[in-house]
C-alpha cells in the first residue's frame, strides 16, 4: 500500500511538473533559440588546455582560459519584412544575455512568446550601451557584482577574452583583451564607443516559428576572426593586456567579422 | 479663567502652526527652488524613508571594505560637508594612499559627472568605484554583498525597502544613491539671501559682485559648477595625474579635471585635485599669480596679456568673504545624515 501510494505521488508531482513547463511554453508562445557557438577555427574552442593547441595568424601558439560577451537588443526580422524586438527591462532583467564559454547554459539564448512566422535574419548588440548605462544599477546578468564592471571608468567589459601564449611578454604570458566603452557625449567626440550592432542574414534559409516548432539559429564565434579582422591582426607579442576602450578600438573593430549565422535547425 | 485663557491661547497657537506649516516630508526629494532640475533616474529608483535609512546605516558601516576597517564617513565627514578635513590624499585599508583629494558629497541628484575625472557618468556606480579601488575599501561588490547577506539585521531592513529576498548589489547600490540624493546643500546664507530672507554684508555682497564678473564662467549656476572639464593651470606637465585624459586618451583633455561646485567651500580644505592648498587665500593667489601655461589650459585663464584672474588683494578678501556665504549649517547638522550607529 506504502509503495502504491510513494508511486502514485511520484506520478501526480511528474504531472505537476510537466504541466508547469508546458504552461511555459504554452499554445500563445512560441520559442525561437540562438545559439553561441564558440570556435577556433575548425576547432572547437576549449577552455584551459594544459598545451597551447590553436595558432593565430601570426603562427603564434597560444590557448584561451576564459571568453565571454555581452548579447543585447536583439531583433528578429521575418520574411514579411516585420521586426519582431526581444523585451528589454530598465533594471537589466530582460533583455541582456552574458554568454559564457565556461557555462553550457549561457550558450542558448531562448527567446520566448514570439509571433509565428518564418525568419531571416537576426540583429543583435555585442555591448551593453548608453541607454541601458544611464539607467543605473543594474541585475540579473548586469548585476556589476558579476564582475565585468569597469569601475574607475564606469561601463560594462562587454567581450573579454584571455588566455596564454609563449610569445607574450605580460605576466605568465597571460593575454587579456578587455573590450568595453560605450560612452557617447555630443560634446565630446574623443570618448570610444566600441560597442557594436549588426545583422547576420540566415543566407537564404529560414527559421519557422510555430507551434510545436522550435528552430534553433546556430551562430558561431570564431576566436580565429576576432583576432584577425578588418579592425586588427592581433600579435600576442606585444600590448597583449587591454583594458581601455582606445587600446580595444582595433580589436573591437573585429567582432562583427567574427559572427555568423552558420545553421539553422528547423526544430 | 485663566485656565481658559491659556487653554484657548493654545489651541489657537497649534491651530496657527498646523495651518501656516504642513508637516513636510523629511524623506521626500524636493528640488531647491534655486536649483536646476535634478538628473538622476529617479523613476527606477525613487526616494524612500526606509531606502534613505538603509543608505545612511550603509555610508557609516566599515562592513563595505575589506576588513571591516574603513566606511565611506571615514573620507567623506559630515562636519565638513562629506569631505576628508585630515588628509591630501585619503587613506584606505591597510593605510593605502590614493592619489586625489576626496572630494565633498553634496547635491549629487543635480550631477551628471563624478569624481575629479568624470569617469563615472551615474550616482549609483559612484559606490563602486570607492568599495573595489585597492587603494579605498579593497572590497568586491560580491563579497560585500555576500556579508550583507549573513548580516543579523540587514537582510530584513533591505526586505523592507526593497522587498525580495536576497540581497543584491543593486539594491545596496540604490540604498546608498537615495541617501545621497537626499543630500542636498541649499539652506546657506547665499541661498537665504537669494530666496530673499537675509541679506548680505556689504563686502559679501561686493565679494559676490566680483565672483559674478571673475568666476561664474565655470561655477556656473546654484551648483556653482558648469559640470565641465577645465584645465585650470595648476601644473605645466602632468605626469602625476593626466586627469580627464585617463578617462578619455585623448591627449586634448591631458591636465583637466572636474570643475567642483564650491558650496560649504570655506569647509572643505583642502583643495583641488591633489588638496595642494590648506585655504581660500591660496586657491586665490593661485588664480591671481601662480597659473601655469600649458597646451590644455583653459581659455579662460589666457586672456589677456598675464596668465589667470586679475585679482587685487581686498578683492581676494571679498570673494573669501562671499565664498563664506555658502557655508550651510543646516546640511552639516542635519540628523538625517548624521552616523545612525551613535545614539
Amino acid at each position: 500500500m506504502k509503495k502504491i501510494f510513494s508511486i502514485l505521488s511520484i506520478a501526480i508531482l511528474v504531472t505537476a511538473f510537466s504541466a508547469c513547463s508546458d504552461d511555459e511554453n504554452g499554445s500563445s508562445g512560441n520559442t525561437l533559440v540562438l545559439e553561441f557557438d564558440n570556435v577556433v577555427g575548425t576547432s572547437n574552442l576549449v577552455l584551459n588546455t594544459s598545451d597551447q593547441p590553436y595558432t593565430n595568424d601570426h603562427e603564434e601558439a597560444f590557448n584561451v582560459t576564459w571568453l565571454t560577451y555581452y548579447v543585447s537588443n536583439i531583433k528578429l526580422k521575418r520574411e514579411d519584412g516585420t521586426v519582431y524586438e526581444d523585451k528589454i527591462k530598465s533594471d537589466g532583467s530582460a533583455g541582456y544575455y552574458l554568454v559564457d564559454e565556461a557555462d553550457a547554459e549561457s550558450h542558448e539564448i531562448t527567446l520566448k512568446n514570439i509571433p509565428a512566422g518564418d525568419y531571416t535574419e537576426v540583429t543583435f548588440t555585442i555591448g551593453v550601451d548608453a541607454n541601458q548605462v544611464d539607467q543605473g544599477a543594474q541585475t540579473g546578468p548586469l548585476d556589476p557584482a558579476n564582475g565585468l564592471f569597469w569601475s574607475w571608468n564606469s561601463g560594462y567589459i562587454f567581450m573579454a577574452i584571455e588566455g596564454t601564449s609563449p610569445v607574450c611578454t605580460e605576466e605568465g604570458n597571460a593575454f587579456a583583451y578587455h573590450v568595453g566603452g560605450y560612452k557617447e557625449d555630443p560634446e565630446n567626440e574623443n570618448l570610444i564607443n566600441n560597442i557594436k550592432t549588426f545583422t547576420l542574414s540566415f543566407k537564404g534559409d529560414t527559421a519557422p516559428v510555430k507551434a510545436d516548432h522550435q528552430p534553433q539559429v546556430h551562430i558561431i564565434f570564431d576566436v580565429l576572426k576576432f583576432f584577425k579582422g578588418t579592425g586588427a591582426n592581433i600579435s600576442f607579442a606585444s600590448n597583449a593586456a587591454r583594458h581601455t576602450p582606445k587600446a580595444c578600438e582595433d580589436i573591437a573593430g573585429n567582432i562583427e567579422g567574427a559572427f555568423v549565422v552558420d545553421h539553422i535547425h528547423a526544430d | 479663567m485663566r485656565l481658559a485663557t491659556v487653554f484657548i491661547l493654545t489651541l489657537l497657537l497649534s491651530g496657527c502652526t498646523d495651518d501656516d506649516q504642513p508637516v513636510k516630508d523629511p524623506y521626500a526629494f524636493e528640488t531647491p527652488s534655486n536649483f536646476p532640475s535634478p538628473v538622476y533616474t529617479f523613476e527606477n529608483n525613487p526616494v524612500s524613508k526606509r531606502g534613505v535609512e538603509l543608505g545612511q546605516m550603509l555610508f557609516y558601516d566599515p562592513v563595505l571594505s575589506l576588513d571591516s576597517s574603513i566606511a565611506c564617513a571615514n573620507c567623506h565627514q559630515q562636519a565638513v560637508a562629506f569631505s576628508d578635513p585630515v588628509h591630501r590624499f585619503s587613506r584606505g585599508v591597510d593605510d593605502a594612499a590614493g592619489f586625489r583629494n576626496a572630494p565633498a558629497i553634496q547635491n549629487m541628484a543635480f550631477q551628471n559627472n563624478f569624481f575629479w575625472d568624470g569617469g563615472v557618468k551615474h550616482l549609483d556606480f559612484v559606490p563602486i568605484n570607492a568599495v573595489t579601488s585597492k587603494i579605498e575599501m579593497a572590497e568586491t561588490l560580491e563579497h560585500v554583498v555576500y556579508k550583507l547577506n549573513r548580516s543579523s539585521f540587514y537582510p530584513q531592513k533591505f526586505k523592507a525597502a526593497f522587498g525580495g529576498d536576497e540581497i543584491t548589489s543593486q539594491q545596496m547600490l540604490y540604498a546608498l544613491s537615495q541617501f545621497m540624493n537626499l543630500m542636498i546643500s541649499a539652506n546657506a546664507k547665499y541661498d537665504k539671501y537669494v530666496r530673499g530672507d537675509e541679506h548680505l554684508t556689504a563686502e559679501e555682497a561686493e565679494g559676490l559682485e566680483l565672483f559674478e564678473n571673475k568666476c561664474r564662467v565655470c561655477h556656473a549656476t546654484d551648483l556653482f559648477t558648469d559640470d565641465s572639464f577645465r584645465n585650470n593651470g595648476l601644473d605645466a606637465s602632468f605626469e602625476k595625474d593626466s586627469g580627464r585624459e585617463r578617462i578619455t586618451e585623448f591627449e586634448g583633455d591631458r591636465g583637466k579635471f572636474k570643475v567642483p561646485g564650491l558650496r560649504n567651500v570655506a569647509l572643505t580644505s583642502p583643495y583641488m585635485h591633489d588638496g595642494r592648498f590648506n585655504t581660500l587665500q591660496q586657491v586665490l593667489d593661485h588664480y591671481a599669480s601662480n597659473v601655469k601655461n600649458s597646451e590644455t589650459l583653459d581659455p579662460v585663464l589666457k586672456q589677456g596679456e598675464s596668465l589667470g584672474i586679475r585679482l587685487s588683494e581686498q578683492e581676494k578678501l571679498k570673494l573669501i568673504a562671499f565664498l563664506n556665504t555658502l557655508s550651510d549649517n543646516e546640511f552639516t547638522h542635519d540628523k538625517r545624515f548624521a552616523n545612525p550607529f551613535v545614539k
